[in-house]
């Protein structure tokens, strides 16, 4: 087919994807005067048409049902209407396949920020020992890096970034350079007297939300709706906080709705562009680069490459190996919850706070795995409190309740007094565990798409069990009764269904060598040097942090590393 | 500066003074260094959002009949009735709210057609009343009665339709449980159960009742004693 080249302009470096991964490097590389184009599949954000923040349900004649009341029939938005996924567990037009007897579910953002537009924020660092856990107990692989590698970039990520937390000395969770955090809520303080009970370490969670000025970003004002994204910025996206700043120097052009479809290499061993569909016109583009920087999430990642054949690279681009999409994991996901007469009939107050737990639990039992049945750990989020009331809220309690005065009365009773527990648990990456090509499927814009597969081993079903046991014993020990699963549909079955975490990486594991792995531990391809993959394509594990301060903290590595290497010449 | 504010297009919407004040709010910080004079602006963005309001008028059925929007405000009134704390469901616009979405929606408008027919052709069968004809005695009957058709209904989902006999030899030895008399009346009231809750709870007589306090605006989080001392006083930490 005709392909358009862009223009005649060849960048110092293409990013592709615009996430935590793209939107760092766009940043830094910026920062150092290179010049960037970067590619996103889906349109520009602007936050103040995007971002329902400061709404109330009343707002809307349709509450948040959608128009025709469309979450009554589960094809609203997939976090409720309020929230900025900008995206979802399916997109019209360009479907994924899943194999037989596997589960898997793929959550795509496509806006400029993807989804850190509306993530959870967690941001925890890996401990010296998610590094290495081949060495500790023989499963999985090690990471080429080591803590002391990564951990300046953790440094500067937090600083950029901004991150509560506070200074602990907990191995499993390290320290950082943390913001002030807000002071824990009723319940938090309840839960963490019963953990307390338990040996469990309870302390201030550690979320990229600001609470002091930092770049012209506003403090966060605790209005609670970090979901829908910040107008003010006070929580980290890498569109507002990066990419919009970014572009204000001149040397970044955005291409959005820009849908990649391969990496172009030059015959020589490198590669020297992108093809991509302009969705508005469905004309396939080329754009010229010194270098490629993929960052379109893990196995979006892994599909362009895959796809990117050519004589040189027959199984696609980077892939001697064989192991591009091998190993693809989740986070171990598990929730309960229950109710705490204790705190029946409390005097209401504003639980919202800075739009998440103000504490969590880090793993605690990391020297005491021979007493475990699993390897390996988790760490639990917290909710509860005086939630905004929305659409389906109350169906439960109806249904339990019948109607009336009684009805009401119950509502009102109950309402804040219930706390819910979710387990993050890490997974071992298995061989039953990858995604493909699917040779039988093309996307609305003739793209191939990924086939997954997926299994959870014993090992994850063993620590889901034992996070049931465990929030049992803190709902109990706080005088609380277990109520039943939270995140029910997502976590049903005793674990969660593979993807639902969105915590999927791997895929494009980093190593040693070219044999054993795809990317080196700068997440340098080891057959073509200037090529980088800076999403969470490059995990060598799936430690129980959550993965994107982490992929900030890489991809920041990977550009100071790159643009070294082109002012040496080498790339 | 606001730097991340500036780029941002105007928002479309037309809703004027609001990206103002927000940006207001981002200069207020990076002009005080990040103190307390910024929240006065963070407030005025909620207090801008919520007079946004609309105010509630008279609302004009657009799918249901006089009829039928009635007995939607009567079934509001009972689902979710007045108390000494707050109003009813019916107060807070639940017909309209559902009338609306089965403006949208003919699947739905279909349920509420239906269901709001085979409502008043029972009341008749029962009492020779329609449903707000009906004295209040006989219309709760007749929810009661629909409740207790929608808890069977939804065990008998849970479990199964069919139960096997330990000894299963051949078809003849599966009972099939028979569906409630009053399983399509059932489902009507679970849908106009769920969306009259909701109708309550989204509204503002519904949020005040509930005592929800939050989406608002400060320069510091702050967890009152009285409430702590509440809780810990009631748990075992006490």
């Amino acid at each position: 087919m005709a392909q358009i080249p862009n223009s005649q302009e060849v960048y110092d470096v293409i990013v592709v994807g615009s996430g935590a991964g793209g939107g760092t490097a766009t940043r830094v590389l910026t920062s150092k005067g290179m010049k960037v184009a970067l590619l996103e599949a889906g349109p520009m954000l602007d936050p103040f048409k995007e971002f329902l923040e400061h709404k109330m349900p009343a707002d809307y004649d349709h509450r948040g049902a959608e128009e025709g009341g469309a979450s009554y029939f589960g094809k609203g938005k997939p976090f409720g209407f309020f929230s900025t996924t900008s995206g979802g567990w399916q997109l019209e037009g360009e479907p994924y396949t899943v194999g037989e007897g596997s589960k898997f579910e793929w959550f795509r953002s496509r806006i400029v920020g993807g989804r850190t537009n509306h993530y959870g924020r967690m941001s925890f660092r890996f401990s010296d020992f998610d590094f290495k856990p081949y060495t500790r107990d023989g499963l999985g692989f090690d990471w080429p890096i080591s803590y002391e590698d990564i951990s300046p970039y953790y440094d500067k990520a937090e600083e950029f970034i901004g991150v509560c937390g506070s200074i602990e000395g907990i191995r499993s969770a390290p320290d950082g350079k943390f913001h002030t955090p807000p002071p824990p809520k009723v319940h938090e303080t309840l839960i963490k007297k019963s953990c307390d009970k338990l040996g469990i370490p309870c302390i201030p969670n550690r979320r990229a939300v600001i609470t002091k000025s930092i770049n012209g970003r506003a403090p966060c004002h605790y209005c609670g709706q970090c979901g829908r994204g910040c107008q003010t910025a006070s929580a980290y996206s890498s569109s507002q906080v990066e990419i919009f700043p970014a572009m204000k120097t001149g040397l970044v052009k955005v291409f959005d709705n820009a849908m990649v479809r391969e990496v172009l290499s030059n015959g020589n061993g490198k590669v020297n562009g992108v093809l991509y569909v302009d969705k508005r016109t469905r004309e396939h583009r080329v754009i010229r680069g010194k270098a490629v920087i993929l960052a379109a999430s893990a196995c979006e990642s892994a599909r362009i490459l895959l796809n990117s054949k050519s004589k040189e690279f027959p199984n696609g681009l980077a892939n001697g190996s064989g192991l591009v999409g091998r190993y693809l994991m989740d986070t171990v996901g598990f929730g309960l919850s229950g109710y705490v007469p204790a705190l029946e009939g409390m005097p209401h107050y504003d639980t919202e706070g800075y739009g998440g737990a103000h504490l969590y639990m880090p793993w605690w039992d990391w020297e005491k795995h021979n007493k475990l049945d699993f390897p390996r750990g988790y760490h639990i989020e917290i909710g509860g409190g005086y939630g905004m009331p929305g659409v389906g809220s109350y169906h439960g309690a109806a249904r339990t309740y019948g109607y009336g005065k009684d009805m009401k009365q119950n509502i009102r009773q109950r309402y804040g007094a219930a706390v819910g527990f979710s387990g993050r648990g890490e997974m071992i990456p298995n061989a039953l565990s990858y995604t493909e090509i699917d040779p039988t499927v093309v996307d609305q814009w003739g793209i191939p798409v990924l086939k997954f597969h997926f299994k959870w081993s014993d090992h994850e079903w063993r620590q889901a069990r034992h996070m049931e046991r465990t929030f049992t014993q803190i709902i109990e020990g706080m005088g609380g009764k277990v109520l039943g699963l939270n995140n029910a549909q997502r976590e049903s079955g005793g674990i969660s269904v593979p993807g639902t975490i969105i915590h999927e990486v791997g895929t494009v594991k980093m190593g040693l060598n070219a044999k054993n792995s795809v990317l080196n531990g700068f997440t340098q391809a080891h057959e073509v040097k200037n090529l980088f993959v800076v999403d969470g394509g490059s995990f060598v594990s799936n430690p129980d942090k959550n993965p994107t301060l982490t992929i900030n903290a890489l991809s920041w590595r990977a550009c100071d590393y790159l643009s070294e290497e082109m002012r040496k010449g080498n790339v | 500066m606001s730097n991340l504010l500036n780029i941002a297009p105007a928002s479309p919407d037309g809703r004027p003074g609001r990206r103002e004040l927000i940006k207001a709010v981002a200069f207020a910080v990076v002009a005080t260094g990040g103190l307390v004079e910024d929240v006065e602006a963070a407030q005025h963005v909620h207090a801008e959002a919520v007079s946004a309001q609309k105010a509630t008028g008279i609302y004009t059925a657009k799918e249901m009949s006089a009829a039928e929007f009635k007995t939607l405000g009567k079934l509001a009134e009972l689902i979710v009735p007045a108390d000494d704390v707050s109003g009813s469901a019916l107060d807070a616009g639940a017909p309209a709210f559902i009338d609306l979405l089965c403006s949208q929606n003919k699947q739905l408008a279909t349920t509420y057609h239906g269901g709001l027919a085979w409502l008043d052709a029972e009341m008749n069968r029962k009492f020779s009343k329609s449903f707000v004809n009906a004295t209040v005695e006989q219309q709760t009957a007749m929810l009661d009665l629909l409740v207790e058709a929608d808890k069977s209904e939804r065990a008998r989902m849970d479990e199964s339709a069919v139960v096997k006999k330990s000894d299963f030899r051949d078809f003849s030895d599966y009972t099939f449980k028979q569906p409630h008399p009053q399983a399509a009346g059932a489902k009507f009231f679970d849908w106009v159960r769920k969306m009259t809750v909701d109708a309550f709870y989204t509204s503002p007589i519904g949020i005040k009742d509930l005592g929800f306090m939050g989406n608002g605006a400060y320069s510091k989080y702050e967890v009152p004693k009285q409430s702590l001392d509440y809780a810990m006083k009631r748990s075992p930490f006490a």
